[in-house]
C-alpha cells in the first residue's frame, strides 16, 4: 500500500516537472511570437509611412509646379492620388493602435467607467460646439479593469454614438451598467442610424463596415479594438439595433 | 541668419526632396548639409573621415535627426553627440515616421530637444517644416559656444 503511494507520488510528481518544462517552453515561445510582432508593427510604422509620404509629397509638387498644364481632369486625379494615400496612412495608423491594444502590460484596477466617459463626452462636445447631443451618464460606473484599455474602449463606443448619430438634429447618448444574472452589463446606447441586425456578426471585425464611407467616415476598427481589449479583459461585447433606431453596445468585463 | 547651418540625416531620397521643397517652400533659406546616414553625420559634426579638416567650431544650428539611418542609427548619433564636449549642447529635432512610444522614450531619455512625426499629408508637412524653421532659427538662442 504505502510501497503504491509512492510510487503514485513519484509519478506525479514527475508528471509535475513535465508540466513544467512544457510550460516554460510555450511561453519562451509566446515571448519570442511578441517580440517579432512589435518589430513587425514597428517597421508597419515607419517603413510603409515614408513611401506614402513620397506619394503626396510628389502629388502635391506636381499640382504646384505643373498644375497650370493640366486639366480640371488631370488635377483631379492628382487629388484622389493624395486622398488615397492619406486614407492608407490612417488605416496603417489605426491597424497599429489595435495590434498595440493586445501588446504590453494590462493593470487590474477599479476603474470610474462614468468619469472616464463624462471626460470623453466632454472632449467630443467641445470639438463640436455645434451637435446638440444629450449626454447622460450614470454614477458609480466602477469596474475592474486596466484603465488605459478601457478608456479606448469608451472613446470608440462613444465616438461611434458621436459619429451615427450625426445626421439628426438633436441626439441622445446614454451610458450606464444593467444587471444580467447578478453580473454588471454596462451599455453605451445612442438613438442615432442604427444598423440591420443581420450583419451584426461582421460588426466586430478588423476593417469591416457598415455603412460606406461616404455616408459615415471611418476606417472600421475601433470595434474589433473594442472587442480585443474586452476580450483581454476576459468579458464579452455585443449589439443590438434597428435601422433608424439607434444601437445599443454591451459589455462585461 | 543666412549662415545658420541646418544639418539634416537623411537617408531616404525622397523624404530629404520634400524636406529641401518644404524649407524653399517656406522661404526659409539657410544653407543645409545632408547626412546620409549616421556615421557621415558624425562625420560632419566632429570634422572626421570625409570632412576631416573642418572648421567644426561652425555647428549647426538645428540638427533634423531620423531614427532609422543606415550603418549608425539616429538614437547612436544622438547618444555619441551627447557624449561630446563639442556637441552636446547642439539643438536636436528628431524628425521620423515613428510615434512608437519607445523611440519617443528613448528620444527624449539621450537628450533630443524636440521629437517630430513626419506627417503623411505634405500640406502638414510643410506646415511641421515651417514652424521648426521659425522657431529654431528664428526665435531660440543657440547654447553659447564654450571655446
Amino acid at each position: 500500500m504505502l510501497a503504491r503511494i509512492q510510487e503514485q507520488n513519484a509519478e506525479l510528481q514527475r508528471a509535475r516537472d513535465e508540466m513544467e518544462q512544457h510550460v516554460i517552453a510555450r511561453t519562451a515561445q509566446l515571448e519570442a511570437a511578441n517580440k517579432e510582432l512589435e518589430s513587425f508593427s514597428y517597421s508597419v510604422s515607419h517603413d510603409l509611412r515614408a513611401p506614402l509620404r513620397g506619394i503626396d509629397g510628389f502629388s502635391q509638387a506636381l499640382l504646384e509646379d505643373y498644375g497650370d498644364r493640366l486639366d480640371a481632369q488631370g488635377k483631379s486625379y492628382l487629388q484622389r492620388v493624395r486622398a488615397a494615400s492619406q486614407r492608407m496612412a490612417e488605416l496603417i495608423d489605426d491597424m497599429l493602435s489595435l495590434s498595440r491594444v493586445s501588446r504590453g502590460e494590462m493593470k487590474s484596477e477599479t476603474v470610474d467607467l462614468g468619469a472616464l466617459a463624462q471626460n470623453i463626452a466632454a472632449e467630443l462636445q467641445s470639438a463640436d460646439r455645434r451637435r446638440q447631443v444629450e449626454f447622460t451618464i450614470a454614477a458609480g460606473l466602477l469596474a475592474k479593469g486596466d484603465t488605459r484599455l478601457l478608456r479606448v474602449v469608451l472613446e470608440n463606443l462613444l465616438r461611434n454614438a458621436w459619429k451615427f448619430t450625426g445626421k439628426n438634429s438633436t441626439a441622445k447618448i446614454e451610458v450606464g451598467v444593467d444587471r444580467q444574472n447578478g453580473q454588471p452589463v454596462y451599455f453605451v446606447r445612442d438613438d442615432g442610424a442604427g444598423f440591420d441586425m443581420a450583419y451584426a456578426e461582421k460588426l466586430f471585425g478588423a476593417f469591416q463596415r457598415l455603412h460606406s464611407s461616404t455616408e459615415f467616415q471611418g476606417t472600421g476598427i475601433g470595434l474589433a479594438t473594442v472587442q480585443r481589449v474586452i476580450r483581454r479583459h476576459g468579458g464579452r461585447v455585443w449589439a443590438e439595433s434597428k435601422v433608424g433606431q439607434g444601437a445599443t453596445f454591451y459589455f462585461t468585463l | 541668419m543666412s549662415e545658420k547651418i541646418i544639418l539634416l540625416v537623411e537617408d531616404n531620397a525622397d523624404d530629404e526632396e520634400l524636406t529641401l521643397r518644404a524649407l524653399k517652400k517656406n522661404n526659409i533659406q539657410n544653407e543645409v548639409v545632408i547626412a546620409r546616414d549616421g556615421v557621415e553625420a558624425l562625420d560632419y559634426l566632429f570634422g572626421t573621415g570625409a570632412y576631416a579638416g573642418r572648421d567644426t567650431s561652425n555647428v549647426p544650428s538645428v540638427t533634423l535627426l531620423d531614427l532609422k539611418l543606415p550603418k549608425v542609427d539616429g538614437l547612436e548619433v544622438l547618444k555619441r553627440l551627447r557624449a561630446d564636449e563639442r556637441t552636446k549642447l547642439l539643438p536636436v529635432v528628431i524628425l521620423t515616421s515613428s510615434k512608437e512610444e519607445q523611440d519617443l522614450l528613448n528620444g527624449y531619455k539621450f537628450g533630443a530637444n524636440s521629437y517630430i512625426r513626419k506627417p503623411v499629408d505634405f500640406a502638414q508637412f510643410m506646415e511641421a517644416v515651417r514652424n521648426l524653421g521659425l522657431y529654431w532659427l528664428l526665435l531660440n538662442e543657440s547654447p553659447p559656444s564654450e571655446r
